[in-house]
């Protein structure tokens, strides 16, 4: 287990991924697609959003700093665009009025260029604390597309994992300490968690960064303990969502690896209380102790307004400090 | 007498490429407060029409109205009905899609009916039969958290008698065949008597509408040949994500239909018209031209619209085929 190279007891802080685009991005990514603007006119502004949120998150301060992914689409869409084998497709609903360009499989998946790499190196470059390198898991890039290349899905997930590990390296190369390869869609069949930890198992054995996987929205209480088998060193999960249900599994099954807490809910408006993110961190403790605590949201916050957003994050600041100080 | 094509309910929202998206820039306005409540709803019939003619124009013979107003199957009626708020989000089955899932709180109640006017306002803007959609109890249990009952199966029941008064008033409106959607059936082998009696009450005064469990995403092996002893008149099974399905076809009994889906409705490969056919021909010989409807897999809603319709197009041109022989 790579142990992360933080200072202080424990229940470090950190967001899960993406963070709020601000209107002047969204505005642009309109303008860019009508060809208004091009493409270097786009990234100058994404590189003003992104270095906006890490000095955020340097004021709080945020232990462990996101780039807050201003410049992808979304965290599948992103990598189809970039890697040769993936195509963008046409939009469909994930829920209620929110739709997603769902990519295809056309082809042998590769990668033929570092894609996240530069990225991260910026956000480094503005902030003294570890930036996480960010990939989308191979098993959920293969379950949130279409396939119409592959004989199998596990074809199609091997070939992703090869291609994910090669971006991992490179991150690592680059001098990431963390870094996070999320799999989502882990929780949506149990027949198929054998296939998602060998997968995971070709990205992170050659790694020596702290690795962490986020999961959500599933089938926690079947997938657990059984998620303890997938080969990272951090399990991000959400709790506020679930009001902490995990918490009872945990009692029967002792949670062996570094937890990411997910402590409010980015699906609501509403900035969580103090004194209830506070609560929350609480009763985690009593299962997990705090030297292997991270807290986070539930989930990334881009479907939340900016201001929304940082009165989150601001809150579990503010909550870890007033737990801390109990410790 | 052909083969009959149908769907199983849910049709993309989204326009082709290029199109304007009137619905979801609706919803936004709406969400803003720019927008009111006659505005969504003529952004919702609108769509409605737009999908019911997609369908016919495909040549499809009993369309639905592409359940273009519903998030899910359950928290439309979850909110229309007593006893339910609506809480966070979780994935539906093996989808990267998700709904909110409904919670029990009291007495689940009939107050009126939820879906009688939407059902009417397809039929009229239809030329051929619109088929109504229900969820069935059972999965709607299963969608649902009970705080309320503190049983499944009172839970269970409860919910099977407001769907019954809910698919009466179908019937009295004119509906021919009411689907009930039960795609968590084939998870929960151990709810199969649950099921029947629950159907039992959902078909009791339906004497005039066919009534149809659809099962999707999956095999009813753990089933078996006791899903065919609930008291309705067909079921829909899904070939393609339960290829196995095949297998209980020779058991379905001579008085039931059945709504086959073949045509893969969360990929985008399209299948070949004449292996779709040969397909065809295959079921039909297994249980008969004129207890057979030919469908998607489930909802077309996982699809891109275009692809939904390239797929239609195949799923009718491979049934004329068959007739043609």
């Amino acid at each position: 287990m790579s142990v992360p190279e933080l200072q202080g007891p424990g229940l470090w802080t950190t967001s899960v991924g993406s963070l709020p685009k601000p209107d002047y991005i969204l505005e642009a990514r309109k303008r860019r697609a009508r060809g208004e603007i091009d493409g270097d006119e786009l990234r100058a502004l994404e590189r003003k959003a992104t270095r906006e949120w890490i000095e955020f998150q340097n004021s709080l301060p945020t232990d462990v700093v996101v780039d807050g992914e201003i410049y992808r689409g979304d965290m599948v869409a992103f990598f189809a665009e970039e890697l040769p084998g993936l195509e963008i497709g046409g939009l469909v609903r994930s829920y209620g009025n929110r739709y997603y360009r769902k990519p295809i499989a056309v082809g042998p998946v590769g990668r033929d260029h570092a894609v996240t790499v530069e990225w991260w190196e910026y956000a480094q470059s503005l902030t003294d604390r570890p930036v996480k390198g960010m990939l989308t898991g191979p098993y959920t890039i293969c379950d949130w597309s279409f396939n119409e290349h592959y004989a199998t899905r596990r074809d199609l997930v091997l070939d992703l994992a090869k291609v994910i590990r090669d971006e991992a390296l490179d991150l690592e190369r680059a001098g990431a300490k963390f870094i996070q390869i999320d799999e989502p869609a882990a929780s949506t069949r149990m027949d198929e968690l054998d296939l998602v930890i060998e997968a995971m198992q070709i990205v992170t054995e050659p790694l020596s960064a702290h690795t962490i996987t986020h999961i959500c929205y599933g089938d926690f209480h079947n997938a657990y303990p059984k998620m303890l088998e997938i080969p990272v060193d951090q399990i991000d999960l959400e709790f506020a969502n679930s009001d902490y249900s995990l918490l009872e599994a945990f009692a029967e099954h002792p949670f062996t690896k570094y937890i990411g807490l997910g402590v409010v809910d980015v699906h609501h408006h509403a900035v969580e209380p103090v004194e209830e993110i506070a609560a929350g961190i609480r009763r985690t403790l009593e299962h997990i102790p705090p030297e292997r605590v991270f807290v986070d949201p539930d989930c990334g916050l881009k479907t939340r307004k900016v201001d929304e957003a940082k009165g989150k994050l601001a809150n579990i600041r503010a909550a870890v400090d007033l737990v801390k100080a109990e410790l | 007498m052909g083969i009959r094509t149908t769907v199983v309910g849910s049709y993309p929202k989204p326009p082709e490429e290029g199109g304007q998206f009137v619905l979801r820039k609706t919803i936004h306005a709406l969400d803003r407060g720019e927008a009111d409540a006659d505005d969504l709803r003529r952004a919702q019939d609108e769509l409605v029409r737009e999908v019911i003619a997609e369908q016919e124009a495909a040549g499809i013979d009993v369309v639905t109205d592409g359940q273009v107003r519903w998030d899910d199957i359950v928290t439309p009626f979850a909110r229309r009905m007593a006893g339910f708020e609506i809480g966070g989000l979780l994935r539906f089955f093996d989808n990267n899609v998700y709904y909110r899932r409904p919670i029990c709180t009291g007495p689940v109640e009939w107050r009126g009916p939820m879906s009688v006017d939407d059902w009417k306002a397809a039929s009229e803007a239809a030329s051929v039969p619109v088929k109504a959609v229900l969820p069935g109890p059972v999965t709607f249990a299963h969608l649902s958290i009970d705080e309320h009952y503190g049983d499944h199966e009172t839970f269970t029941l409860a919910l099977a008698e407001v769907l019954a008064q809910e698919a009466f008033e179908l019937q009295a409106a004119g509906c021919a065949t009411v689907q009930f959607d039960e795609p968590a059936l084939l998870g929960a082998p151990e709810d199969l008597d649950l099921a029947k009696r629950a159907y039992g009450i959902l078909t009791r005064d339906l004497e005039g509408a066919a009534s149809i469990v659809a099962t999707y995403f999956g095999s009813a092996k753990r089933l078996g040949r006791g899903l065919f002893d609930l008291p309705v008149d067909g079921f829909g099974l899904d070939l393609v994500a339960g290829a196995e399905n095949e297998e209980l076809l020779p058991e379905l009994p001579s008085t039931m239909r059945l709504q086959a889906g073949i045509v893969d409705a969360r990929n985008t490969k399209l299948e070949d018209t004449d292996e779709l056919a040969r397909r065809i021909a295959s079921l039909a010989a297994t249980v008969g031209e004129e207890r057979l409807s030919v469908s998607p897999s489930c909802g077309l809603e996982f699809l891109p619209r275009e692809k939904a319709r390239a797929k239609l197009g195949r799923l009718v041109e491979a049934a004329r085929k068959v007739e043609g022989r």
